[in-house]
């Protein structure tokens, strides 16, 4: 049934698309069953659909199409705008996992990101569950988008703020002060990767603070690796991902927050979630083990989808960052170590699904393909990326992917293997701005190689035709050399007769 | 590329390495450092060509270079220390007596001055074993200065270091390591190429007696090149800090596979087929 309540927005569509993905689905399933449930905001229809099979589902969106759309699935909607939401202390719980940013429609007064909590608080009984996200707008995503939010020119930013929006946190302290000045207690909070609207990874400051850092860096990396297969970027998120991980300020960077808070009085058991989410289908939870060592845990499962396994999270750093640290410090026995050992162990794993801790080597998921050419992938990290490594003159693929064969130790010249399609990468602007620098310095040196070798022709040119004359004077038949001879006589004969004359 | 690549034999040593022909080494695509310098790894006037690779010894020869502006700079290390991994081992038991001495040479460009006699007065009166001056060709050819070495003990030379691919000696490096596995001791009176040879040879080095100098010659660097390592300089350095730092300046550890060091010099097997008349370096 749709009940409009005001400032709807008739033929209206969303641009981006709702929030949704595994992890969303699978925090929204641990809400109790039978509580009454405000699902605000545009998400997912499969979640929607799996919360109303279990509890009391009401949804709220501005769009009507869209609420049509839910109507037609026999879900409880209501369409306008949140400020026209007036309904006070009616449900026991309120997601708004896509944010606060798509509540209010065109008409009426607009809510900033406190106005819009306020008005979400007050929907909720007294120790009802708020599941939020908060978009960081320092997050990764942010930073290496090319576009800056608030020049957004989509029919949804009629009110593109971006990070102008004073009211909204900049940080999980932050965030947390903001929802205890609304009555809310903080029980849980996840920083996600790599997108707002689908994280493929959760993991809580704590877990990221007193975990293995190097391990869930790598993790981090790959989750961003994944969402930014081929996609035009600033700069390359996987190594901001990691880097920020690695330094102690993964949640700072993450491109979201995701809060679990109940307005108070806080319940006996609140509903709190793992330390760290992982899936983008199957769903696996990591954490302390029983013994300390972090485990993963299986959660849910896919038919036709591989997953990593359970068991211990293989502790160490990412291969392809090791690799990287060593080339740009020339630490040529490192990298000789480094590549020795990863071609015994593992040499069918790409480098960024490896992990180091001493001297053993683990892939990170096992379930990623084997790859025939990761050494070329390898070379091709290091050339497209303009990362200093110990040899700068081997500019080519082939050339390089030669010496890092040579340098892993393995015998004989670089097997041919057709190289496959290289992983598809981020589209960096950084990389392009490097591979533009290393083009004209080729190019340079290759006109001033030119430039010295017309020289070294012009010098060779002389020497040649002087040697041709020596050459010419000391050769030919015994006959004509006579013959030369003799005229040569005659001619200094003649000229001393007529000396004398 | 230039003909310093063959100076000493080290292409030639370097090709052997890589299980190709050591008389014909193929082209090397680069400039390898031909002796110990305090530099990019470059000889004095060699004529660089932008975007090849200088082949130096030490990763600190290669950050040196770079902050001269050399960008491709790129370590292999010394070709006496891969001389060292395929050259039958010393004869055992090891037949050690006595020093090699290295007296300070000069070049086609550039003679020592400086009293030879007083030097080897300074020698004799410092070493307890027997002596082997060993001269360069630079000096060995001269007669009357070959005399006055002569005159207080052995003599020798270890060949031609060769000049427009001409002449070259490519036994150079292994006449030099039979001659230091020889001595107990090696010495000269500058710091040099020699000496770090020795010491991996596995002798002890030692640098004192006058330095003396060449024509023209900056000696600001000479200088330097005392303080930067004084741990090899004295008539008795501590074997272990002089061995290290001697290790270093070589490249000890940055020895690359043959395979790894064929790539690099572009030589892989599709680049080697030898093309009638082709031109060395």
């Amino acid at each position: 049934m749709i009940r409009l309540i005001g400032g709807e927005m008739p033929g209206w569509h969303e641009d981006r698309p709702p929030a949704g993905g595994a992890l969303y689905g699978y925090l929204t399933d641990q809400l109790p069953a039978g509580a009454s449930v405000l699902v605000a905001g545009p998400h997912d229809h499969a979640l929607i659909e799996t919360l109303a099979a279990r509890t009391a589902v009401t949804c709220l969106v501005r769009s009507q199409p869209e609420a049509e759309r839910l109507d037609a699935r026999g879900l409880d909607v209501l369409c306008g705008t949140l400020t026209k939401l007036t309904e006070a202390g009616r449900w026991d719980a309120v997601v708004a996992l896509d944010g606060l940013g798509r509540l209010c429609s065109v008409e009426g007064p607009q809510y900033d990101w406190a106005e819009s909590l306020r008005s979400l608080r007050n929907a909720l009984l007294p120790g009802g569950v708020l599941l939020l996200t908060v978009e960081n707008e320092l997050g990764v995503h942010r930073l290496v988008d090319p576009a800056a939010a608030t020049a957004a020119r989509t029919d949804d930013a009629w009110r593109p703020l971006g990070e102008f929006d004073d009211s909204k946190p900049g940080n999980p302290a932050r965030l947390a002060g903001r929802l205890a000045a609304e009555d809310l207690a903080l029980g849980w909070l996840g920083a996600a990767w790599p997108e707002p609207g689908s994280p493929t990874l959760i993991a809580t400051p704590e877990a990221l603070r007193d975990g293995p850092a190097d391990a869930l860096a790598a993790v981090a990396a790959s989750a961003v690796a994944t969402a930014y297969r081929n996609r035009s970027v600033l700069s390359d998120p996987r190594r901001l991902a990691a880097a920020a991980v690695r330094g102690g300020i993964g949640p700072e960077l993450a491109a979201a927050w995701l809060v679990i808070a109940h307005r108070a009085p806080l319940p006996a058991t609140p509903l709190r979630a793992a330390p760290v989410l992982l899936g983008d289908g199957p769903v696996l939870e990591i954490g302390p083990g029983p013994d300390g060592e972090w485990v993963r845990r299986v959660r849910r499962e896919v038919p036709g989808r591989d997953h990593a396994p359970a068991g211990p999270l293989p502790p160490g750093r990412l291969l392809e960052e090791l690799l990287l640290g060593a080339c740009l410090r020339h630490d040529l026995p490192a990298i000789r170590g480094l590549l020795t050992g990863w071609m015994a162990a593992l040499p069918d794993a790409s480098p960024d699904n490896v992990v180091v801790a001493g001297e053993t080597f683990a892939e990170l998921d096992p379930s990623v393909p084997a790859r025939a050419d990761v050494l070329s992938g390898l070379a091709t990290t290091l050339l497209t990326g303009g990362y200093a490594h110990p040899w700068p003159a081997a500019t080519d693929l082939r050339t390089l992917t030669a010496i890092l064969h040579g340098a892993a130790g393995l015998p004989g010249d670089v097997p041919a293997i057709p190289p496959g399609d290289d992983p598809p990468a981020p589209d960096s602007r950084r990389e392009h701005e490097e591979q533009l620098r290393s083009l004209r310095r080729l190019l340079a040196d290759a006109d001033a190689r030119a430039e010295q070798y017309e020289l070294e022709i012009a010098k060779r040119d002389t020497e040649l035709t002087k040697a041709r004359v020596q050459i010419a004077t000391f050769s030919g038949s015994f006959g004509y050399r006579m013959a030369k001879l003799g005229y040569g006589v005659a001619r200094k004969a003649r000229q001393r007769l007529r000396k004398r004359t | 590329m230039h003909h310093a690549n063959h100076f000493y034999g080290h292409a030639h040593v370097l090709a052997e390495y890589c299980g190709l022909d050591p008389e014909h080494p193929p082209r090397i695509e680069g400039y390898v450092q031909h002796g110990w310098n305090v530099v990019d790894g470059l000889g004095i006037g060699t004529p660089y060509l932008p975007g090849r690779p200088i082949f130096v010894w030490s990763e600190q020869t290669r950050r040196r270079a770079w902050s001269m502006g050399r960008r491709q700079a790129t370590v292999i290390g010394a070709p006496f220390l891969y001389l060292l991994r395929f050259a039958p081992p010393a004869p055992e038991p090891a037949a050690r007596a006595g020093t090699i001495w290295y007296p300070f040479h000069g070049w086609e460009s550039q003679q020592v001055k400086g009293s030879h006699r007083r030097l080897i007065d300074e020698i004799m009166a410092t070493e307890a074993g027997p002596v082997t001056f060993c001269l360069y060709w630079n000096e060995y050819r001269d007669d009357r200065l070959r005399a006055v070495y002569e005159k207080a003990g052995r003599v020798i030379c270890h060949g031609y270091r060769g000049y427009q691919w001409q002449d070259t000696d490519i036994r150079f490096l292994h006449h030099q390591l039979s001659e230091l596995r020889a001595h107990q001791r090696v010495a000269s009176n500058r710091l040099s190429s020699a000496i770090f040879y020795g010491v991996a040879a596995g002798c002890e080095p030692a640098v004192y007696g006058d330095p003396m100098h060449l024509e023209r010659e900056d000696r600001a660097t000479a200088e330097r090149i005392r303080r930067q390592w004084p741990e090899l300089h004295g008539e008795r350095p501590a074997p272990a800090a002089a061995r290290r730092s001697a290790l270093a300046e070589l490249g000890d550890g940055y020895l690359a596979s043959p395979a790894e060091l064929r790539a690099m010099l572009g030589w892989t097997l599709d680049r080697t087929v030898p093309e009638p008349g082709a031109v060395p370096a």
